[in-house]
């Protein structure tokens, strides 16, 4: 295989299609080496090697699977299973987390006797969004890294050592009390769910619930962030509920799969009870009232063109929105234009 | 933006101006931060400390409102320093003969009596940008929203221009986008003075194309842009259409509006939550949000980008589109297209910038496309002015500094600026109803320097009014060194204390934006029992809850 200057053994395995599995890694991260599950055997050396922080060499030959590389894979899964907490083997969304999607594509032993909860937890943290449950956290130091190299902020920290390492901020303090930017980028890196979202919609999904993904992009800034709506295809009667969002992999443009607190977090106004349900038309006594869609269509059509009749086209104005789509813009100024006449159309550009 | 997110964090240089780019721009901000890790030059020109200011090289506090001195001084240093490109400037740019005689009078040392900035750094940033290859200029509001945000926008490109910083990745002149779909609304047509794809209204072929496509004769004259449409709401026009905007909450000089809004014979209002533009309504209709319709938005890069519906609206709330095309039929005037697709081709079809652009295309590139587009081989335009400017020849434009419209004096002594934080979003009807979000930011404030209130007896979180020529509103002090002395600020996406009853609705006289930025206030301390101010007494006619529910 040719590679290119700096590649890593991960990045040229990955182009030859072998599947190496890594749970400290994050092509957004310096290459770690901490958590030894992407060991291979190079040719001719004594010791394994782990693929994400190797750099390809010239002649180098790379065994990425054998009964060795099997076995000290299973051993090390089985180790991280026994920090991991017990109990089912998914996490809030039906689906296995990380770990235990590998240790069984692996073939890892689940029976070794698990160890004592050791990690200190941050019970008061009352952060709305970002929770950290200390039983499921294996120290890959994925978020911490994250946090430092990506978000650029450095709220959390790798803390104690041992079997007592853990999660924490500067004096154990809560995020809001950090340069935390609540930007959710740790819970999308965890590979165990030790970090995960507070949230309710996603707290009442029942696990045995599978949920499905809708690529979109955010309505949020000019970004346009891409994004994975987590959808409960049950929820709200059959007709669907938002139970949280995710990033897409690293890499999907044009942000490289990270989100900010409004794309990750701000979504619960889709199902907030204050949204507009049925179209209402203002009656005689000045009230607006319930209409169907019928009679509240016939109502703006009838309006607008009586203003049309009496002051003339130029009478009119049509506010279109930069939080709609394209095509939504396209109707509203062809609307203006054509049914009605008049160029008076904008929208709120600037802001 | 003339280049693309991506190539941020391979900027050498990096000048932020009117950019509050960590609040309201988190993503470019990480990209900057990455950049600036790698060991790129961070410089933010901003009247307040921001975060940015904290990893930045250099601080440039101006003086709200003087951006144009500073830009004229940095392009004077660049043009004595003989550090402009004459070679890009001969090839690819016209009009550079005026500049030299304007930008005369620019020098470093007045432009610090204006600005406040030192001469010395401003002669430093203006050599460090000239000399730096891959440096990139980006901008927000902080520089639009001004009388004078055109000019703005020219001094900036004059410095992009003079030292050929464009045509390659990583640099180039870069505006951000605020909300997300800003770039699409301006692309599909929704301006008075653009069809589709930036073509004018006024130019005859154009007309004609478009006359022949849809069937009808079409106005030759442009229509009246935003600012000007609030202006005269109530006298000349007489009714109005708005879809997914709240113009009482996002709009300047609301007691101006509101009396306007009164005297309007017929309004429609098609949006996702009731809000405050409803209490003047006679039809509203409900609509979908972004994850329950397909559609495409465009994103600061020119990126067109899918928009899929993943779950179904809720009551009887329909897409935005999907209600267009059955009022196009209410109205007698049925269309022919009926999709969202079909929608989308026929405006693409249409505007030579998006030639080839369909959904079948966005989603066979599985990364959305920049346009411009040549077509359905095309995957896009990564970075514009590649090999040449885009129109041709840039063109400088010379820009003389003109003072605010309205400056501090005896009576509103300080200079109210007005922005968003990263917890909120525009009139926040979202975001406010989002409950996570209210934890962090729950109340309205007004941000002022610690001697401005010490001299007014106002301490921290006491209750004040902030006062203008247009209107008075109550909220809370925030006693911070974030801002200069003689500077406030608020956010303005809080529904009780409106900071746009503040706001000047001049504008400026190309874009017809208002004037956001600057506007002179007065902050006085509130004694007794405050009770926060509406500017209406006038209440939102709701319905019993369960109404909303159903
Ligand atoms: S919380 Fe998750 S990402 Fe962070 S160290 Fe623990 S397991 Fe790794
Ligand atoms: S996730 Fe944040 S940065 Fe990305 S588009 Fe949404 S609001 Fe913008
Ligand atoms: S993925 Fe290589 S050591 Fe963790």
């Amino acid at each position: 295989m040719p590679f290119g200057d700096g590649e890593t053994i991960l990045d040229v395995t990955r182009r030859a299609g072998r599947q190496v599995p890594t749970l400290c890694h994050d092509d957004r991260l310096k290459p770690a080496g901490a958590c030894r599950t992407c060991l291979v055997q190079i040719e001719g050396a004594r010791r394994l090697a782990p693929a994400c922080s190797t750099k390809a060499g010239d002649g180098m030959q790379v065994t990425t699977a054998n009964e060795r590389i099997d076995e000290h894979r299973q051993n090390l899964l089985a180790l991280y299973l026994v920090d991991h907490h017990q109990g089912h083997d998914d996490c809030e969304d039906g689906a296995p987390c990380e770990l235990h999607a590998m240790a069984a594509a692996y073939g890892a032993p689940t029976d070794w006797e698990p160890l004592p909860l050791a990690r200190a937890e941050r019970p008061n943290d009352d952060n709305p969004y970002i929770e950290f449950r200390a039983d499921r956290c294996i120290a890959c130091a994925r978020c911490t890294r994250y946090c430092d190299e990506v978000e650029g902020v450095s709220a959390i920290t790798m803390a104690k050592r041992g079997i007592e390492t853990t999660v924490s901020t500067a004096d154990a303090l809560g995020l809001f009390d950090t340069t935390c930017e609540l930007c959710g980028g740790c819970v999308a890196v965890c590979p165990t769910g030790a970090m995960a979202e507070k949230m309710p919609l996603v707290a009442k999904a029942p696990p045995e619930r599978k949920l499905h993904k809708v690529r979109t992009t955010c309505n949020y800034c000019g970004v346009g962030c891409q994004m994975d709506i987590n959808v409960d295809g049950y929820g709200n009667n059959g007709k669907g509920q938002v139970a949280k969002i995710t990033s897409p992999p690293p890499g999907t443009l044009p942000s490289d799969g990270n989100l900010c607190v409004k794309g990750r977090f701000a979504y619960d106004f889709i199902d907030h009870p204050d949204r507009l349900k049925v179209p209402l038309v203002r009656n005689a006594q000045g009230e607006l009232k319930e209409a169907t869609w019928e009679e509240a269509l016939a109502a703006a059509a009838k309006g607008l063109r009586a203003v049309e009749a009496e002051h003339g086209k130029d009478a009119l104005a049509f506010v279109s929105s930069s939080r709609c789509t394209v095509e939504e813009n396209y109707l509203v100024q062809k609307l203006a234009r054509v049914a009605f006449g008049t160029n008076n159309v904008h929208q709120c550009a600037a802001t | 933006m003339t280049n693309s997110i991506g190539e941020i964090r391979d900027a050498d240089f990096m000048f932020v101006i009117g950019s509050n780019t960590s609040e309201a721009h988190p993503i470019i901000a990480m990209e900057m931060k990455r950049a600036v890790k790698r060991g790129a030059e961070l410089v933010v020109a901003d009247p307040r400390s921001i975060w940015m200011t904290t990893i930045a090289d250099k601080h440039l506090k101006l003086t709200p409102g003087t951006d144009v001195w500073l830009l004229n001084a940095m392009a004077h240093v660049i043009l004595k320093e003989g550090l402009c490109d004459e070679k890009f400037i001969e090839e690819n740019t016209e009009g550079f003969e005026a500049l030299p005689e304007v930008l005369e009078r620019y020098t470093p040392e007045e432009a610090q009596k204006v600005t406040g900035v030192d001469a010395a750094v401003i002669r430093e940033v203006a050599i460090r940008y000239a000399t730096t290859r891959k440096a990139a200029i980006f901008y927000t509001l902080g520089i639009t929203e001004h009388s004078h945000g055109t000019d703005n926008v020219y001094a900036l490109s004059n410095l992009v221009l003079m030292t050929g910083h464009l045509g390659a990745a990583s640099m180039g002149l870069n505006p951000l986008r605020g909300q997300n779909n800003v770039q699409g609304a301006n692309d599909a047509g929704a301006t008075p003075i653009f069809y589709p794809g930036y073509q004018r209204v006024d130019d005859e072929a154009v007309r004609k194309k478009y006359e022949a496509a849809w069937g009808v004769d079409l106005d030759p004259n442009p229509g009246l842009n935003l600012n000007e449409m609030m202006k005269v709401a109530g006298t000349t026009i007489r009714a109005m259409f708005i879809m997914g905007e709240d113009i009482v909450m996002s709009e300047p000089n609301i007691s101006h509006l509101e009396e306007g809004l009164n005297n309007m014979d017929f309004l429609v209002l098609q949006d996702i939550f009731p809000n405050e533009t409803m209490r003047f309504t006679d039809v509203v209709l409900p609509a979908a949000c972004f994850a329950e319709k397909d559609g495409v938005f465009v994103n600061s890069e020119r990126r067109m980008q899918r928009v899929r519906k993943a779950v179904e609206p809720p009551g009887q709330a329909r897409a935005d589109w999907e209600i267009l095309v059955s009022l196009f039929a209410a109205a007698g005037t049925p269309l022919e297209s009926q999709t969202v697709s079909e929608i989308f081709t026929e405006m693409t079809s249409l505007a030579p910038k998006f030639a080839g652009i369909t959904y079948e295309h966005i989603e066979k590139l599985g990364h959305g496309i920049q346009w411009p587009c040549a077509d359905d081989e095309s995957d896009g335009t990564r970075y514009l002015h590649e090999g040449g400017v885009l129109r041709g020849r840039g063109l400088f434009t010379a820009v003389e500094y003109r003072p605010s419209l309205e400056l501090a004096d005896d009576n509103y002594p300080l200079v109210l600026s007005t922005g968003r934080t990263l917890y909120h979003y525009n009139a926040a009807t979202q975001t406010r109803r989002a409950q996570g979000l209210k934890v962090k930011q729950p109340e309205a404030y007004v941000e002022m320097h610690p001697k401005d209130a010490g001299r007014r007896s106002i301490g921290d979180g006491d209750w004040v009014d902030v006062v203008s020529r247009r209107g008075t509103l109550r909220c809370r002090a925030l006693v911070s060194k974030q801002v200069q002395r003689g500077c406030i600020w608020m956010p303005f996406h809080f529904a009780e204390a409106r900071a746009n009853l503040l706001t000047i609705d001049e504008g400026d006289n190309v874009t017809g934006t208002a004037e956001y930025k600057v506007c002179a206030a007065e902050v006085r301390r509130v004694t007794g029992e405050p009770k926060p101010t509406r500017s209406s007494d006038r209440e939102v006619e709701f319905l019993p809850g369960s109404f909303y529910r159903g």
